[in-house]
C-alpha cells in the first residue's frame, strides 16, 4: 500500500466519522487532527519536493474500456501541501472562540455543515491533484466545484446565495467546455490517457490544437477567474464564512492553475502553444495566454481598489493575483514559470492570513465596512501587525516571500524582452499598493470610533494561526529556496528547465536575487536610524487622536475626519471614467440571449400555432424525404 | 521680564546644564535650523497675495531654505497673513499648538500688528501676540515680497543667534495667553493639545505655566489622554 493510499483512506475515514458526529462538540479538535495527520501523510512524500518518483496509488478502476488511477507527482505535491496547509489553518481558525460564535449565532448542525464543507474541500481537491487521467481529473474538477459550492452556500445572505448559484453556473459552463474538450480528445485518439493525448498532440493540426486549448482553457480560466470569466469570483469568496473564506481564497481557485500546468503545458505541449500563430495576428498560443495573465492582473485589482468592504476588496485581488501567476508560468522560461508557482505558495500565506485578521476584526465589532471602522490599531495591535506583513507580501515588497515571486516574474519578462507585459504587471502591482493601503489605512489606521474603544483583541485561537502564517511569510521571505526546492522539482515534472538558486534566493548570469542580504540591509538601515535618533536624545510623544490636523477644524468623536469614504477621489477623478462594467454588461447580454432563446423555444413549444407547425412539420418531412443530411 | 512696547520680551531661561560638552553643537544646530525651514501659510486675508511672488521665481524663498509645508506636524514657521476673525483665531491657535517645537510665528501686514484697518471690527482679534508668541511682524498693507522675504531673513537670523524663543515663552507663561484666549472665546474653550503636557515634555514649565486661567480650563477640559496600544486578549 503506497502514501497516497493512505491519504486517501484518511480522507474517506475523516469524512465519514465528521459527517455521522458532526452535531457533537469538540468535533472541531478532530478535524484540526484529521488535517494534520494529513499534512503529516504528505510530508511523509515530501521525496516528491524533492525530485523523488511519481507515487501511485495501489488501485484503479476500468469503466466502459478506460482505466481510471492516481498519482501523486511533485506538480500534485506541491499544489497538495498548500491545500492540506490552507486547511489545517482554516481548521484551527475555527477550532476556538470563532467556532464557539459562529453556533452561537447559527446552530450545531450548521457548525458541523461547515466543518464538512471544508473536509470535502481539502478531500476533493486532493482528489483532482491526485488524478492520473483526463477523466479522473474531470471527476476531481466536479467534486472541487460542487463542494465549493457547498461552502458558499452556507452563508443565508441573498447576496451570498446569489453568488454561489451564480458561481455553480460558471463552474458548470466550465465543465461542459471541459466535457467538450475531452469528448473531442476521446474522438482523436480513443482514450483519455494523458500519454496517449501526449503522444496524440504531436500530430494534430494548428486548427485542432487552437480549438483544443480553447476549449480546455475556458474550462481552467472558470476556476481560476481568468478574463473574461472574473465575475464569479470575488463576491463568492467574500461571502463565504470566514474560515471557508481563508481556505477558498488561499488555494481553491489555484486548481484552475494545476489543470492549466496538467492539460496545457505537460499534455499539448511547450512547443505547440510556441509555435502555433493565431491566424491574422502576430501572437502565438503563448503570447494570448500571458496577456489573459497580464489583463487578469490588471482589470480585477482596479476593481478591488473600489471595494468598499474589506472582504471584497481582498477576494477581487485573489482574482488578480491569479494573473501573475499565469502570466509567470506562461513565460515558460525557468525564472518566469518558477516565479509563477512560487506565487501560488506565497499568495496562499498571505491570503490566508489577511482573510483571517478580516475574520477577527469581524468577530469583535461585527462588520468589515470601511465606512464603520478605523483606529483600531490601538485595540488589536497583534492583528494589526499581521495584516502588515501580509500587506507587504502582498504589494510585493521586500522583505516579505512575496517580493521574491514577483521580482522572478518582472525579472523574467524583462530579460525575454517583453516590456509591455512587463509594464502591465507593473500597473497591476500599483493598483495592488494603493489597495493594500486603503485596505489597513481603513481598518487599523486613522481614528477609533466611541462604539470601538472597548473592542479587545482577537482571542489566542485566532491569533496563533495568523502569527504563525506571518512568521512563514517572513521566514519564506528572507529563504525562499525553502521554497524553491518544491518548485525546482515541480517544474522538472512539467518538463521545464528548473530554475538556478540557493537559500537565499536566485542565482542568474545577468543579476541574481539574494534575500539573506536585501533583509540583512533593511534591518541595518533601521537599525542605524534608530540608533541615530535614541542617540540624539529623541523622544516619542503620544497625542490624543483628536489632536490631529484637519486643515484647522476642532475634531470630535461626532467629526472625526477619518477619511475613510470615497477614499482616492483624486484618482477616481482621474481613472474613474475607466469604470465601465463592460464585462458586467457582456455577462447580461449572454443572459438576455439565453432567455431569449429559452423564450422562442418555450413558445413553439407551448402555444398553439397549428399552421406554423404544419408548416414545419411538411417542410421537415420533405426534406428528409429529399435525402436529408446526406 | 521686560516688555518692548506691547511685546513681551522673555529672558533666557539660564538653566545650569551639569554637562559641559552639552552646548558644543547648539551653534551648529542652530545653523541647520535657520537654514532649513517649512512653512504653514495660513491665508487669512489679503496678505496671501504677496505670498506666491515671493515663493516663485522672482523673488525665490527656496534660496532661503523656505518651502511651503501642508501639516503644522512638519512645520517651522505660522504665517499669519492677515487679519483674524475671532472664529479664525480658535483655528490658528489649534495649528500654531498642534505644530513641533521649535516653533516660530509670523505677522504680516497691519492688520495682525494693531488691527489695521478693522481696528473698528467687533469680530476681529487685533493685536495677535496676545494670544500666541509672534516672533516677527512684517507691518504694511500689504508688505511687498521684499519686505516679506526681510523678514524672514531677520527671523533667519535671530534662530542662528539663538533669540528665536518665543516659542517658549508660550509654556513658560501659559496662563497668560489662555487667559486672554478664554477672555475672547469663553470659559470652556479648549483645543485636543495637551500644552501643560508639552511644556513638561520640554521641560518648559515656569512660574506662569499656571493661574487662575489653568485652573478655569481644568475645570471644563475633557479628558485629552492618548489612546495606547496594549494587548487585551
Amino acid at each position: 500500500m503506497s502514501v497516497l493510499d493512505e491519504v486517501f483512506i484518511l480522507c474517506a475515514l475523516g469524512a465519514l466519522v465528521l459527517f455521522v458526529f458532526h452535531r457533537i462538540r469538540g468535533i472541531e479538535k478532530l478535524a484540526v487532527v484529521f488535517y494534520a495527520a494529513l499534512l503529516y501523510l504528505l510530508i511523509k512524500m515530501s521525496g516528491l519536493g524533492y525530485g523523488g518518483e511519481v507515487i501511485y496509488s495501489s488501485f484503479s478502476l476500468n469503466i466502459l474500456g478506460e482505466t481510471l488511477q492516481w498519482r501523486f507527482d511533485a506538480v500534485s505535491w506541491f499544489f497538495a501541501i498548500i491545500t492540506v496547509a490552507s486547511g489545517l489553518f482554516s481548521a484551527v481558525f475555527m477550532s476556538g472562540k470563532w467556532g464557539e460564535s459562529y453556533r452561537e449565532k447559527t446552530s450545531n448542525a450548521a457548525y458541523g455543515t461547515l466543518q464538512i464543507a471544508l473536509l470535502l474541500n481539502v478531500n476533493s481537491m486532493l482528489i483532482l491533484l491526485a488524478s492520473g487521467d483526463l477523466l479522473s481529473l474531470f471527476i476531481g474538477w466536479e467534486l472541487v466545484s460542487w463542494a465549493s459550492f457547498m461552502m458558499m452556500a452556507l452563508n443565508p445572505d441573498k447576496q451570498a446565495r446569489q453568488a454561489a448559484i451564480k458561481y455553480i453556473v460558471y463552474a458548470m459552463a466550465g465543465a461542459m467546455a471541459f466535457l467538450a474538450a475531452m469528448a473531442y480528445v476521446y474522438g482523436i485518439t480513443g482514450s483519455l490517457q494523458y500519454a496517449e493525448l501526449a503522444q496524440a498532440s504531436a500530430a494534430l493540426s494548428n486548427g485542432q490544437i487552437i480549438l483544443l486549448s480553447l476549449l480546455f482553457f475556458t474550462g481552467f480560466a472558470i476556476k481560476m477567474g481568468l478574463i473574461p470569466f472574473h465575475l464569479w469570483q470575488a463576491v463568492a469568496y467574500a461571502e463565504t464564512p470566514a474560515p471557508g473564506a481563508v481556505f477558498l481564497g488561499a488555494i481553491s481557485a489555484r486548481m484552475g492553475l494545476y489543470a492549466i500546468i496538467v492539460v496545457l503545458i505537460q499534455l499539448i505541449g511547450l512547443g505547440h502553444l510556441q509555435q502555433i500563430h493565431i491566424p491574422f495576428t502576430f501572437w502565438n498560443l503563448q503570447t494570448v495566454l500571458a496577456w489573459v495573465g497580464a489583463l487578469t492582473t490588471i482589470i480585477p485589482t482596479y476593481i478591488a481598489l473600489k471595494q468598499n468592504d474589506a472582504r471584497h476588496l481582498l477576494a477581487w485581488h485573489g482574482v488578480g493575483q491569479g494573473g501573475y501567476m499565469l502570466l509567470g508560468l506562461m513565460t515558460l522560461n525557468s525564472l518566469g514559470s518558477a516565479g509563477g508557482l512560487l506565487h501560488v505558495f506565497n499568495y496562499a500565506t498571505y491570503q490566508a492570513a489577511l482573510f483571517m485578521t478580516i475574520g477577527a476584526v469581524i468577530y469583535r465589532t461585527g462588520t468589515a465596512n470601511f465606512d464603520k471602522l478605523g483606529g483600531l490599531v490601538t485595540q488589536m495591535p497583534l492583528t494589526f501587525m499581521v495584516m502588515v506583513f501580509s500587506i507587504i507580501g502582498l504589494a510585493g515588497l521586500p522583505p516579505m516571500n512575496g517580493f521574491v515571486s514577483k521580482w522572478m516574474v518582472y525579472r523574467s519578462l524583462l530579460l525575454d524582452g517583453e516590456p509591455l507585459l512587463f509594464v502591465a504587471a507593473v500597473i497591476g502591482t500599483l493598483g495592488t499598493i494603493l489597495s493594500v493601503y486603503k485596505l489597513v489605512h481603513n481598518t487599523f489606521l486613522g481614528q477609533l470610533r466611541v462604539e470601538h474603544q472597548n473592542v479587545r483583541e482577537a482571542p489566542l485561537s485566532l491569533l496563533i494561526p495568523m502569527l504563525v502564517l506571518a512568521a512563514i511569510m517572513f521566514v519564506t521571505g528572507m529563504m525562499p529556496g525553502l521554497v524553491l526546492d518544491w518548485v525546482a522539482s515541480a517544474q522538472l515534472a512539467m518538463g521545464l528547465v528548473p530554475v538556478t538558486y540557493n537559500l537565499g534566493g536566485i542565482v542568474l548570469a545577468s543579476g541574481g536575487l539574494d534575500m539573506i542580504w536585501i533583509t540583512l540591509i533593511l534591518f541595518y538601515g533601521l537599525g542605524v536610524g534608530a540608533i541615530i535618533f535614541y542617540l540624539l536624545g529623541g523622544r516619542a510623544k503620544r497625542v490624543h487622536q483628536y489632536d490631529n490636523y484637519a486643515g484647522g477644524h476642532f475634531l470630535t468623536s461626532r467629526v472625526r475626519y477619518h477619511y475613510s469614504h470615497n477614499f482616492y477621489a483624486g484618482l477616481m477623478h482621474l481613472i474613474g471614467g475607466w469604470y465601465r462594467g463592460s464585462f458586467k454588461k457582456l455577462e447580461q447580454a449572454i443572459v438576455s440571449l439565453v432567455s431569449l432563446l429559452s423564450q422562442l423555444s418555450e413558445n413553439m413549444y407551448r402555444s398553439a400555432q397549428p399552421a406554423m407547425m404544419v408548416i414545419i412539420v411538411v417542410v421537415l418531412s420533405l426534406w428528409s424525404i429529399s435525402g436529408g443530411i446526406n | 521680564m521686560s516688555k518692548l512696547g506691547n511685546i513681551p520680551v522673555q529672558a533666557k531661561s539660564e538653566k545650569k546644564r551639569t554637562n559641559p560638552l552639552a552646548r558644543v553643537f547648539d551653534e551648529l544646530i542652530q545653523f541647520c535650523q535657520s537654514r532649513s525651514m517649512f512653512m504653514l501659510h495660513y491665508c487669512t486675508g489679503c496678505g496671501a497675495i504677496e505670498l506666491p511672488p515671493a515663493m516663485t521665481s522672482r523673488f525665490d524663498m527656496e534660496r532661503l531654505g523656505i518651502q511651503p509645508m501642508v501639516t503644522p506636524r512638519q512645520a517651522d514657521i505660522l504665517l499669519v497673513t492677515g487679519y483674524v476673525s475671532v472664529k479664525t483665531l480658535k483655528r490658528v491657535i489649534l495649528t500654531y499648538e498642534q505644530m513641533q517645537s521649535p516653533k516660530y510665528v509670523i505677522g504680516i501686514c497691519s492688520c495682525t500688528v494693531n488691527g489695521g484697518m478693522y481696528w473698528q471690527s467687533y469680530a476681529t482679534a487685533k493685536v495677535l501676540n496676545e494670544y500666541l508668541p509672534v516672533d516677527v511682524y512684517i507691518a504694511g498693507c500689504m508688505p511687498r515680497p521684499e519686505a516679506v522675504i526681510m523678514g524672514l531673513r531677520r527671523l533667519m537670523s535671530n534662530i542662528e543667534n539663538g533669540k528665536g524663543n518665543a516659542w517658549k515663552d508660550y509654556y513658560e507663561r501659559y496662563d497668560y495667553y489662555l487667559g486672554n484666549q478664554q477672555h475672547l472665546f469663553g470659559d470652556d474653550w479648549q483645543t485636543p493639545v495637551d500644552v501643560i503636557g508639552e511644556a513638561k515634555f520640554y521641560d518648559l514649565e515656569g512660574e506662569e505655566t499656571y493661574g487662575e486661567h489653568t485652573r478655569t480650563l481644568e475645570q471644563h477640559q475633557e479628558p485629552l489622554e492618548a489612546a495606547v496600544m496594549r494587548v487585551k486578549l
